[in-house]
């Protein structure tokens, strides 16, 4: 398993959501959340497959806030 | 574990070999949000990118190799290109904050001149609806609705004359 | 602001600039500095001028006073509406919409060049070919453009594989434009190896310019552009060969040869380094009339085959500066050649005009001067963005011409974001370099090389490429030569090509 904590003042949440949808194929996501931050609970296959879909994960997640702060 | 392969102290920067990933922090007071995302935005093809803020005015970028098993050579130059991105990324925004008036001149003539003016198949497919407004000068109201005779009052009886 | 310039070695503690009017400056010789003024206006100071500029010692009246007022560099003499009339004109070409119209009629190519950008594919790969369908969208999409100006070009592969293709292109704009009446030109890049009399009369009887590729010597240019033994002994001899012959068609039929000849482009690699007096003479033998010295794109197969033909950019420039002062003494000799770089730059330096390359602009030209048309019907802000979609990226993909209208093409969120990019005020370095107003920098170039429309300047190889063919051109004017000088002037005449315009 894999923890990626996004803080929230640094990802919007609907983005992080969307990436949850995107990538929920490709493993076992759970998803929840602190005071501060986004959780996303990555599992797949192996560690190598958990690093991998948690980067492109984080990386989605990432783009798509930036994306969407810049159209606001 | 972080590992000394980056020539800066690990405040600045670290390296993870085990798990092919660099941190960067970053000072928020030389370096503004959106110059960390913009540098970061352009790393997203290259390597998974994290961001936090382990404290305020701090933030943290961990880039990560997408392949397993990066060199230190690679791991360096992923914080060195970081690094010159960042910086070009920061005076950027405040170079166009100074030349703001002149871009977006340029920027609204030569959009402006290439779209030309809506057809009426543009003005067809446009969806007015979406975006009601108010219209306290009754610009949308027809003439007949603002000027027009109003409707006749009911015809006074007998019984209402003095 | 002192780019290059040092002061101590001056004397110099500092700039006094209480006196001087916004300029940009940047030493470009042993005792030469140029100083630009906010309208591109410039003055080049040898180093007692540029003590007695920088102390404000400037005396009214005073040769060098004349010399700085009379480029606008002086806070007194600043003359306000002259200079807004001047940057006005460095801009002239906001405003018209696209006027370049890429049409790749196909990808199949019979030529196989190391670095081919535009990522050919094989002749049997029939399907890269634009059906007359799709030719029709595009050719009502170029013409939706709001520019009276419009030039379609073909670009492959190599269009002449697609030869009904083009023509059927040619036959329906004419005829579409028959109403429209705009000023319609086409224009043919091509590697003449398929050219045979009867497309030739074609192309002349509905006045195509023909444009073609010609990297230097018979060894160089066939090692680079493979064209299988099918189709001739060398693909060098057979391009020079109807170079030639197009060339003498437009003698017959009485055209101006200053005018009207084959364009040739040289793509430069590794090998053509030290062979720039053989390329060069092969230009001149050829009766070219210009000669564009390009370096090596990152496009296409280049972003591959880079490690056997690519070169530092210090390399290339020496390369350039060799070549363009042989030129210069042929010019000296009475041989009418100018090199395409230096022109571009020397008419915006010169004349204060923009010849409008939509390359060296600014903005770039990329979705608001040029579009290009895939032979699927895609739409792309340029022809490099169209080429950076067969290597599997799509950032500049703006629409097709089944589904887009021409405003959301243009109008697209991408277009504005390479506008944006595309000017150099907004440009760490750019914004404070002596060249701001001569230069530009296609996003497209920086997004595939350093990964952001924006690029980062100090790392950028084009942006060396332009800063040291300017150095090279200011050096040239700072000798003082007047003979070198008239030459350069020379280059800089624009002077329209009327026999290739429809519609005008």
């Amino acid at each position: 398993m894999r923890e990626l904590r996004f803080p929230k003042e640094l990802y919007l949440g609907e983005q992080v959501d969307a990436a949850l949808n995107v990538f929920a194929r490709f493993g076992r996501l759970e998803r929840d959340e602190d005071e501060l931050t986004w959780i996303v609970r990555v599992h797949a296959a192996s560690a190598a497959k958990e690093r991998r879909l948690a980067g492109e994960l984080a990386n989605y997640a990432l783009g798509a806030t930036i994306r969407a702060r810049g159209e606001r | 574990m972080s590992e000394q392969i980056l020539a800066v102290p690990d405040a600045i920067a670290r390296a993870d070999m085990g798990d092919g990933s660099v941190e960067l922090f970053v000072d928020e007071s030389l370096y503004p949000l959106e110059a960390v995302y913009g540098a970061s935005f352009t790393f997203l093809d290259r390597c998974f990118v994290f961001l936090d803020r382990p404290q305020p005015g701090r933030l943290r970028v961990i880039l990560s190799a997408k392949k397993l098993g990066a060199s230190p050579e690679v791991l360096r130059e992923m914080v060195g290109e970081f690094a010159n991105e960042l910086l070009a990324c920061a005076w950027r925004e405040k170079i166009t904050e100074r030349n703001r008036a002149t871009i977006e001149a340029v920027t609204m003539q030569a959009i402006g001149g290439a779209m030309g003016p809506p057809s009426l198949d543009d003005l067809e497919d446009f969806d007015f609806t979406e975006e009601p407004f108010e219209d306290p000068l009754g610009i949308a109201m027809s003439w007949e609705e603002k000027y027009g005779k109003k409707t006749a009052p009911p015809a006074a009886t007998e019984g209402d004359e003095e | 602001m002192s780019a290059g310039v040092d002061f101590a070695a001056l004397g110099l503690e500092g700039l006094r600039v209480d006196h001087a009017a916004p300029f940009r400056m940047r030493r470009v010789a042993e005792g030469a500095t140029v100083l630009t003024a906010l309208d591109g206006r410039f003055a080049i100071l040898d180093d007692d001028e540029l003590r007695a500029f920088a102390r404000g010692e400037v005396e009214e009246g005073s040769p060098l006073f004349e010399k700085l007022a009379g480029a606008n560099l002086l806070a007194d003499s600043f003359d306000v509406p002259a200079a807004a009339e001047m940057l006005r004109a460095r801009r002239s070409f906001v405003g018209a919409g696209p006027n370049l119209h890429v049409f790749v009629v196909t990808l199949r190519c019979n030529t196989s060049c190391v670095y081919c950008h535009a990522s050919r594919a094989n002749m049997d790969a029939v399907h890269t070919d634009m059906t007359p369908e799709v030719a029709e969208k595009c050719v009502d999409f170029a013409l939706s453009t709001t520019n009276p100006s419009v030039t379609i070009e073909f670009q492959g592969g190599e269009p002449l594989v697609a030869f009904d293709v083009m023509k059927h292109v040619i036959e329906y704009a004419l005829e579409r434009n028959a109403n429209l009446g705009k000023e319609l030109e086409f224009t043919l890049v091509s590697n003449l190896s398929l050219m045979d009399e009867e497309k030739l009369a074609y192309l002349i009887d509905r006045r195509v310019q023909i444009c073609t590729s010609i990297d230097g010597p018979a060894d160089v240019h066939d090692q680079m552009r493979k064209l299988p033994k099918a189709y001739g002994e060398s693909g060098h001899a057979l391009t020079l060969e109807w170079t030639r012959r197009i060339n003498e068609r437009y003698r017959e039929m009485g055209l101006d040869e200053t005018l009207y000849h084959v364009e040739a482009l040289v793509t430069t690699t590794r090998a053509l380094l030290p062979r720039w007096k053989e390329l060069v003479d092969t230009y001149v033998d050829l009766g070219c009339r210009a000669l564009f010295l390009r370096p090596l794109d990152p496009f296409g197969f280049a972003d591959k085959t880079g490690d056997r033909i690519d070169y530092p950019r210090e390399e290339y420039l020496e390369y350039y500066r060799r070549a363009v002062d042989y030129v210069i003494e042929l010019n000296r000799e009475g041989v009418e050649i100018l090199e395409r770089y230096a022109a571009i730059f020397l008419t915006k330096i010169l004349r204060g005009e923009d010849p409008n390359f939509l390359d060296i602009r600014q903005p770039a030209g990329a979705g608001i001067g040029q579009l290009a048309y895939n032979y699927d019907g895609q739409i792309f802000t340029c022809d490099e963005g169209r080429m950076l979609h067969e290597m599997g990226d799509d950032s500049f993909r703006l629409g097709d011409v089944h589904t887009s209208s021409y405003r959301d093409v243009v109008g697209h969120p991408t277009v504005r974001a390479v506008v944006i990019a595309g000017q150099l005020a907004g440009l760490p370095d750019c914004n404070d370099c002596a060249y701001q107003l001569y230069c530009g920098v296609p996003p497209v170039h920086s997004h595939k090389t350093q990964g952001s429309i924006f690029g980062r300047m100090r790392e950028s190889t084009l942006c060396q490429v332009h800063k040291g063919i300017q150095d090279y051109l200011f050096a040239k004017l700072a000798e003082g030569d007047a003979e070198t000088r008239a030459i350069l002037e020379r280059w800089t005449t624009i002077r329209p090509r009327e026999h290739f315009l429809h519609g005008a």
